[in-house]
Formats: C-alpha cells, structure tokens, sequence
C-alpha cells in the first residue's frame, strides 16, 4: 500500500515520536533533570530507587544460575540476560545513593531448581521483579517514574518471551 | 488535578493527549495489519485493535471528565513503509506498539497522579507484550527490549 498523503499521525511519525519522547532523552544518561515531576528526590523516593537496584540485581542474578543450572536454557536467554544487565546499569545510574557503584551484581537469586522447570522459575523470578518496578513507578515521578515503568515493561516482554 | 505532587495539571494532560494520540493511530493501523494477514492470523491483531481502541475511548473519558477535550483521530494516516506481506504487517505492529510505549513513557514522565502512573505502567506493559509477539512474528531478533519507550530503546 502507498503512503497516504495525509499528514503522519503521532503515533508513526519519527519526528513526532521524537518530539513525544524528548523531554525523556536525559534518562539515557541516568540525568533526572527537565521534567515537571522532577523537584528534588526526597528521601523516600530515593531509597525506593535504591531498593529497586537491588531487585534487579536479583533479576541479573536469576539470569546466571538460570544459566548455570541449564546450559542450553542459559544460550537461548543470552539476549534477556544482557538487557537484564544493562537495566541495572541504568537504574543504578539514576539511584543517587547507589549511582557511583560499579560492583557487580550481588543480590543472590533463589537457587535455581536442579533439574527441574528452571525456564518456569526465571519466569516468575523475572515477573515478581517486574510487578516491583511497576509498584515503585507509581510511587515516583518525573524520569525515575518513567524510568522504572520501562524496566517494568522491558521485565514483562521478557516473560512473554519466557512463557 | 494533577497537584499530588506538585506537577501541573497541563503537562499530565498533555501528555494524555499525546497517548490518545498514539492509540488512535494504533486503532487506525491494526486495520491494515489485519488486512495484510492471512485470515487463520488475525485473531492478534484483532485483540490488539480491541485492545487499544478500549485504552483510547478510557482516556477520552478520562479527558472529559477534566474538562479536557479529547483528541480526535486524525483525518488519515501515512504508513511508514508499505504493507505487502505478513512481515510487512508484523513489522507495522511493532512501529504501533512502540510508538504508544513512547507515548505511555512521556506520560509517566509526566504524570503528577499516582493513578496516572498506574495507568501508564499497565498500558506500557502491555504494548511491549504485544511488542514481543509482533516482533516474533516478524523474525527479529531479540524480541524483546531492555527500555521500552525511552528513547534509543
């Protein structure tokens, strides 16, 4: 089918989109600044941002004994478990007290079960990390709102990926 | 009405509109990805169209009832590329539920309720769900992603 002639809607256009998203590029640096919602974070938000590191920590970590006990499951979820990874990059980038970090990841997940459904307990392990991060988002505002409903989102692709 | 935090009402509101913007032209377009699928497939993007067309008419009322008026769908609707095939069409339903996770992100970023933040983590969630079944069916790889809607995502 052609491309009509009519104007492109927002929900296609790249300069539309774009400008929708814009106001979100200071995320990309873990940078909260530019947003209405964005007045200091107080210390609750704060420390639930912290928190939620240490959640996807837990994620990072379900990936590798996931791996671990499955070798073959392990090569199949290789792609979610580099997003896992980069998610708690970013996420410690825009937790203030845990922004400078560059520790690995240290949160221990739930032993994998040896032998047993391990692709069925990463896929809860990966949703209760997801429903954590949509809870939080909730109670945040501005890009660390926007920041935690994406993981949340990203971690729900992931179950369906699991599924 | 959207002081709970101290962020303007206009900003939530805007960016509400630019939502329903998104799930309008979602709306719009699931009818060609539909039209370019053989028939045994459609049952997707059908309950994709359902779908958004229920996020659509929820935030018009949403809208309403602040006094808002709801934006209309546009007039017509420029495809990103042409739809010829069924991959064609799975890669279109990819670019729709991107576009309104983008939309469903700047509203979080904008949100000053709680409500509208519950609202917009739900709908995120469930484009990029649906994400991953369109870009399964389109062949790419990976099929998820890390940061749906933030950009460079």
């Amino acid at each position: 089918m052609a491309p009509s002639p009519a104007p492109a809607p927002r929900g296609f256009s790249r300069r539309a989109l774009l400008a929708a998203t814009g106001g979100l590029a200071l995320l990309a640096t873990g940078c909260t600044g530019g947003s209405p919602g964005d007045a200091a974070v107080s210390t609750e938000e704060a420390d639930q941002l912290a928190g939620q590191v240490a959640v996807q920590e837990a994620v990072v970590a379900a990936y590798a004994a996931a791996a671990a006990a499955d070798a073959e499951l392990g090569a199949t979820v290789a792609d979610l478990a580099r997003q896992a990874g980069e998610q708690l990059d970013r996420l410690r980038a825009a937790a203030p007290a845990v922004g400078s970090s560059s520790a690995p990841a240290s949160s221990p997940a739930a032993a994998a079960p040896a032998g047993g459904d391990v692709r069925g307990w990463l896929r809860g392990q990966v949703a209760a990390a997801a429903g954590a991060h949509a809870d939080a988002c909730v109670d945040q505002s501005g890009p660390r709102a926007a920041l935690l409903g994406s993981l949340a989102a990203g971690l729900r692709g992931h179950e369906a990926a699991l599924a | 009405m959207a002081e709970e935090d101290g962020t303007g009402a206009g900003a939530e509101d805007t960016a509400l509109g630019e939502a329903m913007a998104a799930e309008h032209a979602a709306v719009w377009g699931y009818g060609t990805v539909g039209a370019a699928l053989p028939a045994d497939s459609r049952a997707q993007a059908a309950a994709a169209e359902t779908a958004h067309r229920d996020v659509r008419d929820r935030l018009a009322e949403l809208l309403q009832s602040r006094g808002v008026e709801p934006v209309p769908a546009e007039g017509g609707y420029a495809l990103p590329f042409p739809v010829l095939s069924p991959v064609d069409a799975a890669g279109l339903a990819v670019v729709l539920e991107e576009g309104t996770a983008a939309a469903w992100v700047r509203v979080l970023d904008q949100a000053g309720q709680s409500v509208v933040r519950e609202l917009a983590a739900g709908e995120l969630a469930a484009a990029e769900v649906r994400a991953v079944g369109w870009r399964t069916a389109a062949g790419r790889t990976p099929v998820t992603t890390a940061f749906p809607g933030l950009p460079g995502a």
